[in-house]
């Protein structure tokens, strides 16, 4: 695969740092983490490498609990970028699908057809609201917008610059900013129309590139695990030979591999679109978000107390699982979209879809 | 603290399975495969019935199965097989498992019987055994487990001595599905006495109509006659009937444990039930709480089915990923399990033995009759998931 460093002014940000106060204050810093020489650094992957391949950098993220918004920017915004017909900035980018905005044409066109504003002289775009939670909004340098503007669904561009933030983050203190736009004025140049079936996408891809996400931080919570409990002894004996612990040390690691196997299933299909996208990334993000409890869970049960303090790495992948879960449509949201289709009829079917 | 080596999650061999990709051939396969269920199923044969490969016992069936070069199908032409590929055999035992299909006569001659004798067996063997399994007209029962020999199968009791012109076998094989309508049995029995208990046991192809041989019924606890002690009351075996090396019987035996854990019938037992429950709930709109439950159940059975097929596909390139296998039997059948309580919980309904046959609340019976064994059958769960981690520390 190949690199290409975009932000070769930030600082380079060892995910395996596991002093956190110094974790948290780059976050507010660093843009993304570059191609470097450092041995530990995850490279953004080039623009045109295959989703599989920015599926497996957007897991070695989760794994690595970089703290740059990696998937964010390969999975979702420079992919909906493309699509829209938009040039993709350099630098790490984030998004909001369908937020609640007020969006009027900035140039009513004068002798307008139907209601006052119902046409324009050009696509300029006014921008009234809040964008709630966007994942590192602090640091993009663009925030990929999709929104039903009054031509019907749009996608447009702006730079946090130009809004207000109110920072926030989630369990993980990933930031999670909200950005508040007050009749922000977007050029026709940064305006796409686009068809309803490109915002389905945006939620698919956000959806796959969090399940990415998730399917690393549980292959590290697998990691952590089986390392401690190799290491650990007690009772004159690693914790691994206790038959108790080995059996909660096998589910963690079944349910660890069933994500991975969910994300990877829906490579190809993100690719082909259509139904078997739908399937493949509704089934992935609601085992993802399923699965989450059950391997933070057995984490930490298996760690013991040095795994709820920061004195070990754990915390950054459970927090993250916690959050990551419920992000870009949780299991409840995803299972039900994944079950409304289904008869006794297309069960079988759907379920062999793909491969 | 000092940054640990880093580790990519690739390098983590018990969760990473190998990449999924069905033949081309395999899309065809699949609608000539449906369009027989089809048929079968007017013509009342498909059932939709939960664990079929146990309890669906029709040998009608599994010679038109045959005909179609279904049974046997990845032995090699010139023993009368098909010479398909074994992803396109995953095929065709998914669509028929998912369909309900009574597939339990030729089963074990189709997964195990037929791969081991071509693997093992002598020329001879193969000339005789494999043409007739692939016709769908010998069908072979597994004769391992023993009263104290479960989980621990190297404590099997079961000897086999030496005569003039053959062995002559004494013990008693338990819980062997289908003795009292099947051919022949594939029986593990002690040849040696060795210091290595995984040494001196061998591999014997036992005819299960000859002197010496008494089958007395042992009934599930739904009352249906499905297993069976085996008496070997000095059975004369003759030479040709020994299956592989003498003393290779344990490596004979571990060496299919990856094909026999890790297919369709190990998370899709139950599935017909979830059929029903979607067929139950058409009648009505489903509210949003059991959309949600059957979602997740879906995405479950939609992951569950990739890992199994990655397995299969590593057992396809020649690998042995016995660890894999484990970790899908073990995800699987507890799914089968769950799945059936979960469908309960869905749609409430009395489970009814004898409601009309086929009904949901027959089904339901059924399914949870049978849920016991699903974790047990083809190595004991507790079991499995010690070899999971056996296979971490092997890293």
């Amino acid at each position: 695969m190949n690199t290409r460093t975009i932000d070769t002014g930030a600082p380079v940000i060892s995910a395996d740092a596991y002093d956190t106060a110094a974790f948290h204050a780059a976050a507010d810093t660093i843009a993304v983490v570059a191609n470097t020489t450092a041995p530990d650094a995850v490279s953004l992957p080039s623009e045109d490498a295959s989703t599989a391949e920015l599926l497996a950098a957007a897991r070695e993220a989760g794994f690595r609990a970089v703290p740059a918004p990696l998937a964010e920017t390969a999975l979702v915004a420079r992919p909906l970028l493309r699509r829209a017909g938009l040039p993709v900035p350099d630098g790490p980018l984030s998004y909001a699908i369908a937020p609640d905005l007020t969006i009027r044409y900035a140039h009513p066109a004068a002798s307008a057809v139907g209601s006052a504003g119902s046409s324009g002289d050009d696509d300029t775009l006014r921008v009234t609201g809040t964008l709630r939670r966007v994942p590192w909004a602090r640091t993009a340098t663009a925030v990929v917008v999709l929104a039903a503007a009054p031509f019907g669904p749009a996608l447009f561009t702006l730079t946090p610059g130009q809004a207000v933030l109110t920072p926030g983050g989630n369990l993980a203190e990933e930031p999670r900013d909200d950005l508040h736009l007050a009749t922000l004025e977007i050029p026709a140049s940064r305006v796409r129309r686009i068809s309803p079936e490109l915002l389905d996408e945006a939620r698919l891809r956000a959806a796959l590139a969090r399940s990415a996400l998730i399917a690393g931080a549980a292959g590290r919570c697998a990691d952590l695990t089986v390392a401690h409990t190799t290491a650990r002894t007690q009772f004159g004996r690693p914790l691994s030979r206790f038959q108790a612990v080995k059996q909660e040390e096998a589910r963690l690691i079944e349910e660890t591999a069933l994500v991975r196997a969910a994300v990877e299933a829906a490579a190809v299909p993100l690719d082909t679109g259509g139904t078997a996208a739908h399937v493949a990334i509704a089934a992935a993000k609601t085992q993802a978000s399923a699965s989450a409890a059950e391997i933070a869970r057995i984490a930490h049960q298996l760690h013991g107390a040095i795994g709820i303090t920061r004195l070990s790495p754990l915390h950054l992948a459970t927090t993250r699982l916690w959050s990551w879960r419920d992000e870009d449509g949780d299991e409840t949201y995803w299972a039900r979209r994944l079950a409304r289709p289904l008869t006794a009829t297309t069960l079988w079917p759907t379920l062999t879809t793909t491969p | 603290m000092p940054p640990s080596t880093p580790s990519p999650t690739s390098a983590l061999s018990p969760i990473a399975f190998p990449d999924v990709a069905l033949p081309e051939s395999a899309r065809r396969l699949r609608a000539e495969v449906r369009a027989f269920v089809d048929e079968e199923r007017a013509r009342g044969t498909v059932l939709g019935r939960p664990d079929s490969w146990l309890a669906g016992w029709d040998p009608g069936f599994s010679r038109r199965l045959a005909e179609r070069g279904w049974v046997g199908m990845a032995l090699p032409t010139e023993y009368g097989g098909a010479g398909r590929g074994f992803l396109e055999r995953y095929v065709v035992i998914e669509e028929l498992l998912a369909a309900g299909a009574p597939v339990s006569a030729h089963w074990v001659s189709d997964r195990q019987a037929g791969p081991s004798v071509l693997q093992h067996g002598t020329e001879e063997q193969r000339r005789f055994f494999l043409p007739r399994i692939a016709a769908g007209r010998c069908f072979f029962s597994i004769g391992m487990s023993e009263k104290n020999s479960g989980s621990d199968l190297a404590s099997v009791a079961t000897r086999a001595e030496r005569t003039a012109d053959g062995w002559r076998l004494t013990g008693t094989k338990m819980w062997t599905g289908g003795a009292h309508v099947n051919d022949y049995a594939i029986v593990l029995a002690r040849t040696d006495d060795t210091e290595d208990k995984h040494a001196g046991l061998s591999q014997f192809i036992v005819d299960l109509r000859a002197p010496g041989v008494r089958i007395e019924p042992i009934h599930l606890m739904s009352g249906e006659h499905r297993f069976n002690a085996v008496h070997l009351e000095g059975v004369d075996v003759p030479d040709g009937m020994l299956l592989g090396e003498r003393g290779g019987g344990w490596q004979q035996v571990t060496g299919e444990l990856a094909f026999e854990r890790s297919g369709p019938e190990r998370y899709l037992s139950t599935f017909p039930l979830l059929v029903s429950l979607l067929r139950e709930l058409e009648h009505g709109s489903a509210t949003a709480e059991q959309l949600t439950r059957v979602g997740i159940l879906t995405a479950r059975l939609l992951s569950i089915r990739r890992l199994s097929l990655g397995v299969a596909a590593a057992l396809d390139a020649g690998h042995s990923p016995d660890t894999q296998a484990a970790l899908v039997k073990d995800l699987g059948t507890r799914l089968e399990g769950a799945l059936v309580d979960t469908v309960r919980g869905i749609l409430p309904t009395p489970a009814d033995p004898h409601a009309t046959p086929g009904s949901h609340p027959e089904l339901l019976a059924f399914a949870l009759l049978h849920s016991p064994g699903y974790t047990l059958r083809g190595g004991t769960n507790e079991i499995l998931r010690g070899i999971i981690t056996r296979g971490l520390e092997q890293r």
